[in-house]
């Protein structure tokens, strides 16, 4: 059914002019949901994507292949000041074709906080159990049994049990799971309940259409009102093959927390306020790597299905924000990730079968900022405050603590210089001034905020129906909505709060 | 605490942004003397022939071998690293290969130069290669260190690509076409 609704951009031969009623940016977990439920209320309605359309058969499993498949930028996107390595998707689907799975609503005091902090309306606990609800049916979400777990997850169980910490197996979108292992480079065997397996199709259904390998590149407004959008179609090469011109009453910004704000930003979109790509937060994380003498092959099984949230708590001014889960790469992310170089790194690399990792992702409060580069792409400045590095470092000390709990030899976090550890005692004269940005290297996964909702135009881009403050038909489905982090898997928060806005959208669409 | 550290920050930016760019000038008055077969500078698509033999040199230091003489370690010519390199960079965005580029000049021309090597990078021996890649990783400049960690991505992504260099990893390789389990 998908297969029939999707006109690939490297197809069309000659300019294309469209008149709908909506057009959805983006077709990742916000905007695929967007894209259902508008075109389930039966309005015309056309999804943007700037990737391609891809399906389980294409999903190989090489890492080089995959990676500029499926990433923006090959896999290469970094805060500008090249500290942290941001890795977003691209692609119908967008990044849940290639995230692993975990699945977990917004925490009660998360929701509390945007609503006391950030006026935040109708989306308190109580009002978003029923779409929380919604979508863990919709996509299958059960817990992951223990029989499932791989040496590396187990690892973390030991660990936690063994310091009498907290934690407790996840929850997944997956049926039929091969437990592969290759969850990030998109799955072989159709086993993820994503946007691409399970929303899309339900959206084609409907009757909506999607353009694949089709960029938008300016929204278009006129007097307050949206008025549509121009983009650029792309054949297999890059290069442009045919501009779209589409009229529309309303506009859903679902690409993604940053190039949300940026498409925003580079259409000229009213922003008295600097709103717009403003409290972007990552989730910035980084690992320490534990060498046991058991074979662990952790690029083996489900990536990850246990986590430990002994240092996580979600009341305000908390000084524990640190999530902690398993995080295996293959080959070439592990080369990366590792310290050095030449016959030393490669040295280490031979342990690539005895390791088992853990990442510490910080639940920041560092708020970066979105803006947009001379050809629209976004560009993400985010300097790390003092109060997450001392997040971040507590994170990885804990990392290697539970590492040498589940019986790891040694424990390094990948620094430059190397901080090797030989037992538990060199934790405590660890200096943990060493551990900051540009010494240890990052990632973020999660990008959220950058088109925060709430009620005030001076704290927020858009109003808590999701509609931008000063332009009106223009809305954001995405997780750029989220005024704060949400120290978790954003996932299912965000396939939940594109359910809820998409009711106002719908609203605004037929008046 | 964080005002100083984001001015230091910005400063640190600013020094490596007009490192980068000072070595791209000087890389474009400077790009004879590299020895490359026709057919591999004919076929290239995103390097100019003088940064494929950037990229090779790179390569075999960043790969080097940890068991010197073992024939069964593929080397980073064996597995093509450097055209690996020029075929991916085409699938990145302009900024993106806009920087890489003028890393691979700063590499090349620049990095050398506080080591008090007067040589360019490709005509140093491997202890001094080895000496400017070090200082690269660990430089006081942000940006710097930040963007060897993209080139030694790109590196070892041309090196472990290739499944000849799986076995000492204990590494299995992709489970397509391999039976799958029944839970
Ligand atoms: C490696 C990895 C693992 C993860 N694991 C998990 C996990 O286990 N659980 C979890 O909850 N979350 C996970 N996430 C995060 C989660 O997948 C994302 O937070 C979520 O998918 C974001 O949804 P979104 O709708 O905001 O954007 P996306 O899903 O990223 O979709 C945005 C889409 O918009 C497209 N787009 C961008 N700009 C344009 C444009 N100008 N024109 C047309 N299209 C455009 C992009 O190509 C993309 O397809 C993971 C992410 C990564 C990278
Ligand atoms: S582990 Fe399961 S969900 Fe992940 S790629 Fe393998 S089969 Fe697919």
């Amino acid at each position: 059914m998908l297969a029939g609704a999707v006109i690939r951009g490297g197809t069309l031969r000659e300019d294309v002019h469209l008149d709908v009623d909506a057009v959805v940016v983006g077709t990742g977990a916000g905007g695929s949901i967007a894209l259902r439920e508008l075109a389930r209320a039966g309005l015309r309605v056309v999804g943007l994507e700037e990737g391609g359309f891809h399906t389980s058969a294409d999903f190989n499993q090489r890492e080089e292949q995959m990676l500029p498949m499926l990433f923006q930028d090959g896999g290469g996107r970094a805060s500008t000041d090249l500290a942290i390595r941001i890795l977003q998707g691209r692609g119908l689907g967008g990044s849940t074709i290639h995230n692993t799975n975990l699945c977990k609503p917004i925490p009660d005091e998360v929701l509390q906080i945007w609503a006391r902090r950030h006026g935040v309306v109708g989306a308190s606990p109580a009002e978003m159990r029923p779409y929380f609800e919604q979508i863990e049916r919709e996509l299958s979400v059960s817990e992951i049994p223990q029989n499932m777990q791989n040496a590396n997850n187990s690892a973390l169980r030991v660990g936690v049990e063994s310091l009498g910490w907290k934690g407790a197996p996840m929850k997944h979108n997956r049926i039929g799971c091969q437990a592969s292992g290759f969850c990030e480079l998109g799955c072989t065997y159709d086993a993820k309940q994503n946007a691409l397996k399970v929303v899309l199709p339900q959206a084609a259904e409907a009757g909506a259409r999607i353009y694949s390998n089709v960029e938008a590149q300016r929204i278009t407004f006129a007097n307050g009102e949206i008025t549509g959008v121009r983009a650029l179609a792309r054949g297999d090469a890059g290069q442009g093959v045919a501009n779209l011109k589409i009229r529309a009453r309303v506009v859903v910004l679902s690409a993604s927390a940053t190039g949300s704000a940026a498409l925003a930003i580079s259409s000229g979109i009213v922003d008295p306020h600097e709103q717009l790509g403003a409290g972007l937060r990552i989730h910035p994380g980084a690992v320490a790597a534990g060498i046991f003498d058991r074979d662990m092959k952790s690029y083996d099984g489900i990536p990850q299905s246990y986590e430990c949230t002994e240092l996580l708590s979600f009341e305000e001014g908390s000084d524990r924000r640190c999530w902690i889960i398993p995080a295996f790469a293959h080959p070439i992310g592990t080369a990366s990730m590792l310290p050095g170089f030449g016959a030393a790194h490669m040295s280490a690399m031979r342990t690539y079968s005895n390791l088992g990792v853990l990442t510490a992702m910080v639940h920041d409060e560092t708020q970066g900022r979105v803006s947009a580069a001379h050809d629209g792409r976004p560009k993400i400045s985010y300097s790390m405050i003092e109060s997450d590095r001392q997040q971040l470092a507590k994170g990885l000390v804990a990392c290697a603590r539970l590492l040498f709990a589940a019986g790891a030899r040694e424990v390094t976090i990948p620094a430059i210089p190397p901080i090797r550890l030989k037992n538990k005692a060199d934790l405590d004269s660890l200096d943990l001034s060493q551990i900051r940005p540009h010494s240890v290297p990052l990632t973020a996964v999660h990008p959220m905020g950058g088109m925060r909702m709430g009620e005030d135009p001076k704290t927020s881009a858009v109003k808590s129906t999701g509609e931008h403050h000063h332009v009106r038909g223009l809305f954001a489905c995405v997780g750029g909505l989220f005024p704060t982090s949400i120290g978790g898997p954003p996932q299912i928060g965000i396939y939940s709060t594109a359910l809820r806005i998409s009711k106002h959208v719908i609203e605004r669409a037929r008046r | 605490m964080r005002g100083p550290a984001i001015s230091r920050r910005k400063l640190l930016a600013g020094v490596g942004g007009a490192l980068l760019g000072a070595s791209a000038v000087v890389a474009l008055l400077r790009t004879s003397g590299y020895d490359v077969p026709d057919e591999i500078a004919g076929a290239l698509t995103s390097l100019e022939p003088w940064e494929y033999v950037l990229l090779q040199h790179a390569a075999r230091r960043i790969c080097a071998p940890d068991r010197p003489g073992d024939r069964s370690i593929p080397t980073a010519d064996d597995t093509n690293v450097a055209g690996f390199a020029d075929s991916y960079i085409r699938t990145m965005s302009a900024d993106l290969r806009s920087d890489l580029k003028k890393l691979i000049a700063l590499v090349e021309h620049l990095a050398p130069l506080p080591l008090g090597y007067r040589a360019r990078f490709t005509k140093l021996d491997a202890v001094a290669q080895d000496r400017v890649l070090a200082s690269l990783e660990s430089n006081d400049v942000a940006l710097l260190r930040g963007g060897f960690a993209g080139l030694k991505s790109l590196i070892f992504m041309g090196y472990y690509r290739d499944p000849r260099t799986w076995r000492m990893l204990g590494y299995d390789g992709p489970r397509v076409g391999r039976p799958v389990l029944g839970w």
